[in-house]
């Protein structure tokens, strides 16, 4: 216990201070007023919102239509090439997103996309499907292939034994996926800027603004506030749903 | 065989954009070092590789002391407190950020090496907690039992019996936490300070204004190809781990 003590300091000093001053700045520090929650639901901001919320639905369906077919290939049928698959999913985990991204701008600036919506769906995809491939390959790895041939010798169709077999056995990765891909996703800063330019605004692009340009630290806390209340509620959900929290 | 197309596709579209930087950095009217000798002799790069190195050198051996400590202290005996350890892992960078950001400012503490380098070690003791716990969870208690009925003390116990082992997870452990560092950019971007760049800032303000440029491709293949040489070591550690 005694060893842990200087860890346990320097978080609470250096993360959990920061963001109880988050709180109180959103609470109007140094006075007490909610003013700075009701400014961000002001109409000029809705665009931010609904863009953001757009954005990572969009980006979280997507990578979870074609990262489970690819979890399921890398799980069930790849055989010897498993563990070279495996190593290239995990590979971009090693890589920032900024850079990622900008390998991914000077494509898109070849085929002139560079700064529409179509750049930034495509940057979030991009950056955010091995989230999704990870746990869905996590949670077909334990799926048995005996299930899958069980479910065809009762008489399934390949449609039906996806359906109803392989879909309920492999929620708790889709869970994860989605969670893992989205709420980062409504607060993607990065992919936004750097592909979209000025035109797509986000709240991570409006959290960079109220901080950096424009200094106000009481409406950047409130916003950042409610950003977080969602980010507990996506984790409370999980663990309800999937009962722990592994990571 | 509908399956291994698509997948081949998503591999391609993974890797084709990586592929392609690198490739283009080489290019300049045909095969060329000239974008590497650029980065090489600018200044302004030489300084931030520096404040890059030197900030992920100094986290990392900050937060690799401290999380392996705790993880030890824990691992002995399980308490409530662990649970702190993982937020910084599941927040969103940003938020955190902000946070640091404020933190600093109401402190009117300056901006810059110092305040960067405190927001690393913040995160990377998470990172390292989480990861050397694991390992500090497989080693028995009675081998450490058996350092103290042969009559050594609890430091010797640790600095020559627990040490040793936990070795593999520090040294995955310093990986992580090294990589995070060397190129975070988030975190960094909102604690830092007039004159204090590091790479990912200065790779940052050009891309962000949307300037794709052959130099620009050089050092960003430069730092890929760090990370990927660090990602391929943490491979090699695991495989043989297991």
């Amino acid at each position: 216990m005694k060893l842990s003590l200087p860890a346990i300091a320097y978080l609470a000093v250096f993360f959990y201070l920061p963001f109880a001053i988050v709180v109180a700045y959103g609470f109007g520090y140094p006075e007490f007023t909610l003013k700075h929650f009701f400014e961000i639901f002001n109409p000029i901001y809705a665009q931010f919102f609904l863009n953001s919320f757009i954005i990572a639905a969009i980006t979280t369906l997507l990578c979870l239509l074609i990262a489970y077919p690819v979890a399921y290939y890398i799980a069930v049928k790849s055989k010897k090439w498993k563990n070279t698959l495996l190593i290239l999913i995990i590979l971009p985990f090693w890589i920032s997103f900024l850079l990622r991204t900008y390998a991914l701008m000077a494509i898109l600036s070849k085929f002139d996309l560079l700064f529409t919506f179509t750049a930034v769906i495509i940057g979030m995809v991009y950056d955010y499907l091995p989230f999704m491939i990870l746990p869905l390959y996590a949670s077909l790895e334990k799926l048995k292939v005996s299930v899958i041939e069980a479910s065809y010798t009762l008489g399934a169709k390949p449609l039906e034994t996806f359906y109803k077999v392989m879909v309920p056995l492999s929620k708790p990765g889709m869970v994860a996926g989605c969670l893992l891909v989205f709420v980062p996703a409504l607060g993607e800063f990065v992919v936004p800027t750097m592909l979209g330019g000025v035109s797509i605004t986000t709240l991570g692009t409006l959290t960079w603004d109220l901080f950096i340009k424009y200094h106000n630290w009481w409406r950047g806390s409130a916003l950042s506030v409610f950003y977080m209340i969602i980010v507990v509620a996506a984790i409370l959900y999980y663990i309800k749903r999937v009962g722990r929290l592994e990571i | 065989m509908i399956l291994k197309i698509l997948t081949v596709a998503v591999f391609a579209f993974l890797y084709v954009p990586i592929i392609y930087l690198v490739f283009s950095s080489f290019y300049d009217d045909g095969f060329t070092f000239r974008n590497y000798e650029a980065i090489l002799n600018d200044r302004n790069v030489t300084t931030a590789f520096f404040n890059s190195l030197n900030v992920a050198i100094l986290s990392t051996l900050i937060s690799v002391i401290l999380g392996t400590l705790a993880a030890y202290s824990f691992k002995k005996r399980g308490h409530f407190l662990e649970s702190l350890f993982y937020p910084p892992i599941v927040i969103p960078e940003i938020t955190e950020a902000v946070a640091l950001l404020l933190f600093f400012k109401m402190l009117e503490f300056p901006l810059g090496y110092y305040s960067v380098l405190t927001g690393h070690i913040a995160f990377n003791v998470a990172f390292v907690y989480v990861v050397v716990y694991a390992r500090a969870s497989s080693i028995e208690k009675s081998i450490e039992e058996a350092s103290y009925t042969l009559g050594a003390n609890e430091f010797q116990t640790f600095t020559k019996v627990v040490l040793p082992l936990l070795m593999p997870g520090i040294v995955a452990a310093s990986l992580i936490a090294f990589t995070l560092s060397w190129d975070n950019f988030i975190k960094t971007a909102f604690t830092t300070g007039p004159g204090f760049n590091t790479l990912p800032l200065l790779i940052w303000s050009q891309a962000a204004r949307g300037v794709v440029s052959p130099s620009i491709n050089a050092l960003a293949s430069l730092m890929l190809l760090i990370s990927i040489v660090l990602s391929y070591l943490y491979v090699r550690i695991s495989i043989r781990e297991e």
